[in-house]
């Protein structure tokens, strides 16, 4: 199933699909693209920030930046299964 | 010849500057820390070289104040080589950056930096191959210790200019 | 040049033939990583190493400055002074330098070499050696992305995000780095917010110390009022400040030990810099304060902004000297407001005042430098409405409370 990063619950895990043009290249050197598996480490109350792990690599994200993430992760079944 | 010192924010590019001039630039642990540049001078073989610490960038796409002076420092030196350090255990980000500055046109060495934290981690470079596909010089460095900062001192001045697609032709076999 | 999925596409073929994962054991830095920047464990932790902080900068600077130093400038260097000082003790050269011939204690005499060094030496020293020991600790760590994630929220709010962090703790050492290191800001909006918010607000490690010292009970409020000061000029510059105000993008490396040569290297670097940046400055500022009080410029001075002084701000009108000295060392400005008398009260807004009228001259050109005519002129503007509303707001809680 596909959502946004900003979607993803904590611990999930996923593979990035599509990120908006307009962030793309902002967050290539941080090693965040297309194709790449993610973790949702942590999501901060009150909309704040969210922290994702790409290759080991943290990266925080303000909530409307990962708005413009889309990821594929298992479907909620196996999620719960396996958390 | 001039030496720029180019990588990502925390990748010990200070701690590889401080080994190759012997001067004493501190370091901290977060992006951004060093939003100037410093400049030194390198001995090598008796020659004596300026070389640049230039302010960590993710890219050279600048999205703040000191991605846009690496930005600058790389335009105003067009004769430059650039050692591009890469933190060993975030290869493929590292490689971003490194690319760009290739495909811009400077010769390059790559220093893969923070070599004993990758091998902690169980991760293992192939470096002789990575060097045959890239053509230029790639040294395994542990800044802290000060290991292999010799032989990236050697190995500048085999950097030399590098097509993009021959690195292309190259990793596609 | 390729464009960007060519690169990653080349990267990936490259990757594959050059990287092997082995298997990833997750480690003590991991799990450290994982509770520090988890909201439900890591804002109390940070809250504890924030309080941690502040703990050990108080008993530090307080077991150098009361143990020994006090001991030292005040039973020992002033009393030889004033015995051995060659100029007679009419004199303006003894003005000048040991100050009143009657004080039994530094803070009082009010010389260059009684004041001024123990302003510098006696109390401020300390403090930022404890102050950059600490911080120094923290930036070499990576706790600071950490803390920036989880204090992003709130400082939304003003048009900033998590990352202000770094430039307003650095700020709490010396406001002349943390200018600079306002450029990690990504627009200029956000870097004009935060310079003036923190030039403004944020009293230097020099000026804490001093604060200590002087105002022990009353510290945390005049804190505690800087701060929310802090927070409303940002909210209405947020607001009134055409830009944008961009979300947070950080990477935030891993933990790492930090290394006794780096901090001690660094702790040397910001240490000798405060000495040759602060002592010119803080013994320059009594020698002109001495000779404006010897000239009469100062009763003069206090005489014509008394009625503002006392109407508006209720403070005494002798607080006019601190206010100059100010404008070059906060420090010794707040070492100045001691030895006036005046009650509790008085004395806190006194503090505010100095701490939000005029960054000291140094910040003042950084502000300049960084910020350019326009944004300089923009903090200026800031900062003058600042003063007389929100010190004028001070003196109207006093009075509202009748302890005016």
């Amino acid at each position: 199933m596909r959502k946004k990063l900003s979607e993803m619950m904590y611990g999930e895990e996923g593979i990035v699909k599509s990120i908006k043009e307009s962030l793309k290249g902002k967050i290539a050197g941080m090693g965040i693209r297309v194709s790449k598996k993610v973790k949702m480490q942590t999501k901060q109350p009150i909309k704040g920030p969210v922290v994702i792990i790409i290759d080991k690599a943290e990266t925080s994200l303000g909530l409307g930046l990962a708005d413009k993430i889309l990821v594929e992760v298992r479907d909620e079944d196996s999620v719960n299964g396996s958390s | 010849m001039r030496i720029l010192l180019m990588g990502h924010p925390n990748v010990g590019k200070s701690a590889v500057f401080n080994r190759l001039t012997g001067a004493r630039v501190t370091e901290s642990n977060y992006p951004g820390t060093t939003v100037d540049y410093t400049k030194g001078r390198v001995r090598i073989e008796g020659d004596s070289f300026e070389i640049i610490d230039v302010p960590g960038a993710f890219s050279l796409e600048p999205k703040d104040k000191a991605e846009e002076v690496a930005v600058k420092m790389l335009e105003e030196n067009k004769e430059a080589v650039a050692i591009c350090v890469i933190d060993a255990s975030k290869m493929e980000r590292g490689l971003y950056l490194a690319l760009q500055v290739i495909e811009k046109g400077y010769p390059v060495v790559i220093a893969l930096n923070m070599w004993d934290v990758a091998q902690d981690k169980n991760i293992e470079i192939d470096v002789e191959e990575l060097e045959d596909i890239l053509t230029v010089p790639v040294v395994p460095v542990t800044a802290i210790s000060g290991e292999g900062i010799r032989e990236l001192a050697l190995r500048i001045k085999e950097a030399s200019l590098v097509k993009i697609e021959k690195i292309i032709e190259k990793a596609g076999n | 040049m390729l464009d960007l999925e060519q690169r990653w596409e080349l990267i990936d073929k490259i990757a594959k033939r050059t990287i092997k994962f082995g298997k990833y054991r997750h480690t003590l830095k991991d799990a450290i990583a994982e509770i520090t920047v988890k909201p439900l464990t890591g804002i109390p932790i940070a809250i504890a190493v924030l309080y941690g902080f502040w703990a050990f900068f108080v008993a530090f600077a307080g077991f150098f400055t009361d143990g020994f130093l006090v001991k030292l400038f005040d039973m020992h260097w002033l009393p030889w002074l004033q015995e051995v000082f060659p100029a007679g003790k009419e004199s303006w050269l003894y003005y000048i330098f040991v100050g009143d011939p009657l004080a039994d204690n530094c803070f009082e005499a009010f010389g260059m070499l009684t004041s001024g060094l123990f302003v510098v030496i006696g109390v401020v020293l300390p403090a930022i050696v404890a102050f950059y020991l600490v911080l120094i600790v923290l930036e070499d760590s990576g706790y600071l992305p950490r803390l920036a994630v989880l204090i992003d929220t709130v400082l939304h709010k003003i048009g900033l995000h998590g990352y202000a962090i770094v430039p307003s703790i650095l700020s709490l050492g010396c406001n002349v780095p943390a200018c600079t290191a306002c450029r990690i800001l990504e627009t200029k909006k956000q870097r004009f917010i935060m310079r003036t918010i923190l030039a403004i607000f944020i009293p230097c490690g020099a000026q804490l110390g001093i604060m200590l010292k002087v105002i022990p009970e009353t510290v945390g409020w005049v804190i505690l009022y800087l701060l929310a000061g802090y927070f409303i000029l940002g909210f209405i510059l947020s607001r009134i400040v055409p830009g944008e105000s961009p979300e947070l993008l950080l990477d935030i490396p891993s933990y790492q030990r930090p290394t006794f040569s780096n901090v001690g290297r660094k702790l040397w670097v910001r240490t000798s810099s405060f000495f040759t940046t602060a002592i010119p400055f803080v013994l320059l500022g009594v020698i002109i304060i001495n000779v404006l009080h010897l000239t009469g410029v100062i009763d003069w001075l206090a005489t014509g902004l008394g009625p503002l002084l006392s109407g508006w701000f209720g403070v005494p009108k002798e607080t006019v000297g601190a206010l100059i000295v100010a404008f070059l060392r906060k420090d010794l400005a707040v070492a100045q407001l001691s030895a006036i008398e005046m009650t509790k009260y008085q004395m806190v807004t006194s503090v505010v005042l100095v701490s939000i009228y005029f960054p000291c001259i140094a910040t003042f050109v950084m502000l300049l430098k960084e910020g350019g005519v326009k944004g300089f002129l923009g903090s200026l503007a800031a900062l003058v409405a600042t003063v007389f509303l929100y010190g004028g707001l001070l003196h109207l809680i006093w009075i509202l409370l009748g302890v005016a």
